[in-house]
């Protein structure tokens, strides 16, 4: 398992060091705070939301959270090993790296460890229709971009995430 | 060309759709190419990310792997229990030895090696008798 949660971490923040440390803390307090556990829950469920849970809470500890937020393209890039050579989608990795935090995490959680749009929402302290509008967004903007063909590094469908609820903001994530 | 919104599209792609919803979708695939070209576009992302996840996952398996295993701590002899009882035993026994023999008992051996044969229970009467009465 312990692949699976450094692999969240990583990609959540966007980059391996810091995802290391991230993982890192969040075990610790995962250890100190065992009580919080409830029998029943998956264990990887459970570790997931405590990674997201440090990771928001010390974001928001920020000024501004979202530059905070924000990882280079070449920081992300470096989570692909890099001997995969060919097989690895420099596109898709590009684009992944592009999106919001929550967005991109949202994907690994629903593509990459299989959860259906309710666990992930749980994991992600969201709801099944935020889970549902994010994967539109990205798997649409990605498709659209295949079918064009250009590998143009355009922005879309990522500027108007935030990492605060869609009721503060009044956007509809 | 009937028109399917691409949050119907990509929950059909997602498996997400209860069975009269994918048969619907289903219906409307056989009979427009632009949705089927749409919900193929949508599963190339689909399988994109799942591929795009399976790397990264590969690379951190790869570098868990990569990583020095420590060597394992040396185990601490532990002492044989019996031995500890039997030793315990065995100090116990000298101390009750001492306690009851008297702190000299190992001068007193010693002391009747170099003097002679010990008096027996037999030669004390003959003493006695040997010896003049006081009265």
């Amino acid at each position: 398992m312990l692949p699976r949660l450094q692999r969240f971490a990583d990609v959540l923040v966007g980059e391996k060091r810091e995802g290391k440390a991230l993982l890192r803390r969040a075990l610790h307090l995962m250890l100190a705070e065992h009580h919080r556990y409830q029998r029943g829950t998956p264990l990887d469920r459970f570790a997931f939301t405590e990674i997201y849970r440090v990771w928001l809470g010390e974001l928001r500890d920020h000024a501004d959270p979202l530059r905070q937020a924000k990882s280079s393209d070449e920081d992300f890039d470096r989570l692909f090993p890099k001997d995969r050579g060919a097989d690895l989608d420099a596109f898709t990795a590009t684009f992944l790296g592009q999106l919001p935090p929550q967005q991109r995490t949202t994907l690994l959680l629903v593509y990459g460890e299989g959860f259906d749009y309710v666990g992930a929402a749980k994991v992600l302290d969201s709801d099944a229709d935020t889970i549902q509008a994010r994967l539109i967004r990205a798997s649409a903007s990605l498709a659209d971009r295949l079918s064009s063909g250009s590998p143009a590094r355009k922005k879309a469908s990522t500027t108007i995430e935030t990492l605060y609820p869609a009721e503060a903001t009044g956007i509809r994530p | 060309m009937t028109e399917l919104s691409d949050e119907l599209l990509v929950a059909y792609v997602d498996g997400q759709l209860v069975r009269e919803q994918t048969r619907s979708v289903e219906k409307v695939l056989e009979h427009d190419d632009v949705v089927a070209r749409r919900v193929e576009a949508l599963k190339d992302a689909h399988g994109r990310f799942e591929s795009a996840f399976e790397a990264i996952l590969a690379g951190e398996l790869i570098e868990i792997l990569a990583a020095p295993v420590l060597p394992p701590r040396p185990k601490r002899k532990r002492g044989n229990g019996l031995a500890k009882i039997g030793i315990a035993v065995v100090g116990i026994g000298i101390a009750l030895a001492v306690l009851v023999g008297g702190y000299s008992w190992p001068l007193v051996l010693r002391a009747c090696s170099v003097t002679g044969p010990v008096a027996t229970m037999h030669d004390a009467p003959a003493k006695a008798q040997s010896a003049p009465s006081a009265y």
